[in-house]
């Protein structure tokens, strides 16, 4: 197995941590992250990047009276039919 | 997995005319209407504000009273619903560049939000510079940083952050292959990480930057 090299690990990065990575692309980049800290801070970083993204876009509650506005578009939407 | 609706094309689901039978109306509004909330999450996510949230929302719903009785397997009406919105999302913007310039991607490829904030050190005496970087930010500046992404990149972002969508999922409600998916969510957040950059360049975060 040819050696990863830093750039073409971090083009894997998210695919790991979405964990949909397996096979020998898998085994590359875990045998490269036990050889490499920078790539492996690097990696932590963007694990950490994602869960502070992901807890700052929650909250987005329902403006009041959605529901019936969107039942009337849906009638008027029938009636012009 | 079958498709989701009966006789649509490349485009999205068919719109045969709405659900005359008013039995049909109730049924549509009982097998759709829980799906609200989650709807009006990503809209939001998607567009910025509540009032173009709820518009895309409402439209979203009266595509898809139109398109019901096309609608196959209503076990995976979420997905469908899902699919009209986004469907309406690149529609909006089909004027827009959607895509990047390769040698743009080169370059993003190579982009490192970690290695840059690294090299310009913003809190020199910080035994935790990164999360010191990110603690800066406001909740307004990261969604902010996500509604500049190009639509083709922003809404398989938001669909993974928001509703945890896997691949495969995120591969149906786009209607494109596994592939597309994984590079649109790879370039996407690093897109994503060139504007937090730009964010903490133009907040006065990075003092030893110079312009």
């Amino acid at each position: 197995m040819n050696r990863m090299t830093c750039a073409d690990a971090m083009k894997q990065f998210f695919a790991y941590l979405d964990r949909v990575l397996s096979g020998e692309p898998l085994e590359a980049l875990e045998a490269h992250l036990e050889e490499c800290l920078a790539c492996c801070d690097k990696l932590a970083f963007n694990r950490q990047l994602d869960a502070f993204v992901k807890t700052r876009l929650e909250g987005a509650p329902l403006p009041s009276g959605l529901e019936g506005r969107i039942r009337q578009a849906l009638s008027r939407a029938e009636k012009q039919s | 997995m079958g498709p989701l609706w009966d006789h649509g094309t490349e485009r999205g689901p068919v719109e045969s005319g709405p659900a005359r039978d008013p039995d049909e109306q109730e049924r549509f509004e009982r097998l759709t209407l829980p799906h609200l909330q989650a709807l009006y999450r990503l809209a939001v996510r998607l567009k910025g504000t509540p009032q173009d949230a709820e518009d895309l929302v409402q439209e979203t719903y009266v595509k898809a009273l139109r398109a019901f009785p096309t609608l196959r397997q209503p076990d995976r009406v979420k997905s469908w619903l899902f699919q009209i919105l986004s469907r309406l999302v690149l529609d909006h913007h089909r004027s827009e560049p959607r895509e990047i310039a390769m040698g743009d991607l080169e370059e993003l490829d190579r982009f490192s939000l970690y290695d840059l904030v690294w090299e310009e050190d913003p809190f020199p005496y910080s035994d935790h510079l990164h999360d010191d970087f990110l603690a800066q930010f406001e909740d307004e500046e990261i969604r902010g940083a996500l509604l500049g992404l190009p639509e083709a990149y922003r809404l398989p972002v938001v669909l993974l952050y928001v509703e945890d969508m896997s691949y495969r999922e995120l591969a149906e409600v786009l209607r494109c292959p596994i592939g597309t998916v994984m590079s649109r969510l790879h370039r996407g957040r690093k897109l994503l990480e060139r504007k937090l950059w730009e964010c903490a360049k133009r907040r006065g975060l990075i003092r030893t930057w110079k312009p």
